[in-house]
């Protein structure tokens, strides 16, 4: 028998601390595993559970219950924060996740600052709040995971991702300071999160890969904002992880200043070369999601096993899941994980 | 004057390089000024000038907010020259059509812009459908405009199935042959384009333009 929950477990794994085994995790987020498999079992389903707390608690118990993932992951999108910030969202169908239909600003200069003591009272912010309070107080032992939407992602959710992109170049200045104001905003909705039981913070920024702005522009902006945010809820005690998509070697010499606690990345990245290199870093990731969509359980089961040879510190899907995911290849993976 | 058109010319397309739309502006309005012809202009100063951005974004000197702003300063000159293109040259030139867009449910079109953006400059036609547009959509589209390639794009995992979506509607409308299907989007690869049966994968901007003239070497 193991010694360890999985909350210490997870949290001794972001301290750099021993443990027996690598955690298995799916933050939630736009990492979530609310496949269409764990919610006909469940029967709470999305779109719906996007907006009602009591159904997303739920579809995040089903999740923890059905796959083996070592957490619970709230919300299951990356439109909640967009949203209260004004953009216009979608919330998708049971397999399609929530999208912007309409960011509200037309550039960086025309983005109307707002206060955040009111604009935390609106959209879902309850919605997540509540959730994530009932999922914590249930499940005393399990990790609770608060996903946000970083920083670039969502500057680029309320302004039209084209122009925003630009204007990281043309007009900085302004830029910068859209980048403060959802810093700002993504630091007030995490607290609530804390607050509220979420034992760790989990940041997607999906914008901010270094195969879109480059090295210049992410350490420019990216890098300076998620460790904005990232300081802030360590002053909280909670520890962040940070997940990268796509290829990172345009970046690569600029992770070890990101002030995360674990670093997630996709699929294409050597975790165990990223490891050598930067012996520091809490490595987490990353089964491949195709492979998890299209493969057998076997197959899942000899990537996970690989990870674990090599000695990733954090063993996760290595970026979002299609919802038409089997089960069956999920619980390869996490079961992989747990026979150690 | 040769010299001196030649030297507009490399001025035009190192304005796009450099991003400097106000220069691209001025440089085209002294090139239509000198009576320098405006097919020239856009030929060897701004799509010239587009192909060496798109190769330094090739060469990750530039990222996607440079390739952009290069694409503004070449939309800029094209505003000014196109109005003094002679007649015959516009119409006289057939272009491969290509119907392109981000597939329904999904609305990040980053992407698909620059797709759109490096293949326009390559010498295209672009019927760029926007975003979040059904499979059938794209195919009343390329048959409507008799386009020779349909390029998709998704970024989202949970809508990689309409891809192949517009591959199994081109199947059962007994019109696979009549089109070149090009995917691409950052969960797309090429074992999924593989395995739904799409002509090519591109993995990035640069490599779809490639391609495109891949495809229709292999038709012609």
């Amino acid at each position: 028998m193991s010694n360890f929950t999985p909350k210490e477990r997870l949290l001794k794994i972001l301290h750099k601390e021993k443990t027996d085994r690598p955690p298995v995790i799916c933050p939630g987020g736009m990492m979530n595993a609310a496949i269409v498999d764990v919610m006909n079992r469940g029967g709470h389903v999305l779109p719906i559970a996007h907006s009602d707390d009591k159904l997303m608690a739920e579809l995040a118990v089903d999740v923890f219950t059905n796959t083996g993932f070592e957490n619970l992951g709230i919300p299951f999108c990356m439109t909640v924060e967009p949203e209260v910030l004004g953009s216009a969202v979608d919330y998708g169908s049971m397999k399609c996740e929530p999208k912007i239909t309409q960011e509200v600003f037309s550039s960086s200069s025309a983005v109307d600052f707002r206060e955040f003591a009111v604009m935390l009272q609106t959209g879902r912010v309850n919605t997540v709040m509540q959730a994530t309070y009932n999922v914590a107080r249930r499940f005393p032992d399990i990790p609770v995971i608060g996903n946000l939407t970083g920083p670039v992602s969502t500057a680029a959710s309320i302004v039209d991702p084209m122009i925003f992109l630009k204007d990281l170049r043309r007009n900085p200045l302004a830029a910068h300071k859209v980048m403060e104001y959802v810093s700002d905003f993504l630091i007030a909705y995490a607290a609530l999160m804390i607050d509220n039981g979420a034992d760790v913070i989990s940041i997607a920024d999906p914008t901010a890969t270094g195969e879109i702005l480059g090295p210049r522009m992410f350490c420019e902006y990216p890098l300076v904002y998620i460790n904005k945010v990232v300081e802030a809820i360590h002053s909280q005690g909670i520890p962040v992880i940070v997940h990268i998509c796509g290829n990172i070697n345009a970046v690569k010499h600029a992770l070890p200043e990101l002030k995360a606690d674990g670093i997630s990345t996709d699929a294409m990245v050597n975790l165990r070369k990223l490891k050598e290199e930067f012996p520091k870093l809490v490595t987490m990731g990353n089964v491949s999601t195709y492979l998890l969509e299209m493969a057998t359980p076997e197959k899942v089961v000899n990537n996970t096993r690989h990870l674990l040879q090599e000695g990733i510190d954090i063993i996760a899907p290595a970026c979002g899941l299609s919802t038409t995911t089997p089960l069956d290849n999920i619980k390869a993976m996490s079961g992989t994980v747990k026979e150690k | 004057m040769a010299n001196n058109k030649e030297e507009l010319l490399k001025q035009l397309a190192d304005a796009v390089v450099d991003m400097d739309e106000e220069k691209a502006v001025e440089l085209a309005q002294i090139i239509v000024a000198e009576g320098i012809d405006a097919y020239e202009a856009i030929e060897k100063g701004l799509s010239a000038g587009m192909e060496v951005a798109g190769r330094l974004f090739e060469e990750e000197e530039y990222f996607i907010p440079e390739l952009l702003m290069c694409s503004d300063a070449m939309y800029a000159g094209l505003g000014v020259l196109k109005p003094h293109l002679k007649a015959k040259e516009g119409a006289a030139e057939e272009k491969v059509k290509i119907v392109i867009g981000v597939i329904e449910g999904d609305t990040h079109d980053i992407g698909k812009n620059l797709v759109k953006i490096l293949l326009e400059t390559s010498g295209y036609e672009i019927i760029d459908l926007g975003r979040d547009i059904s499979p059938q959509k794209f195919i009343d589209t390329a048959k409507e405009q008799d386009a020779k390639i349909i390029a998709i794009s998704t970024l989202m995992t949970t809508t990689m199935d309409g891809l192949a979506e517009v591959i199994r509607l081109l199947q059962q409308q007994d019109i696979r042959e009549q089109f070149k299907v090009m995917i691409g989007g950052a969960p797309v690869s090429q074992a999924f384009a593989d395995k739904i049966g799409a002509d090519s994968y591109a993995v990035n901007a640069a490599t779809a333009v490639r391609l495109a003239r891949q495809l229709m070497e292999s038709v012609a």
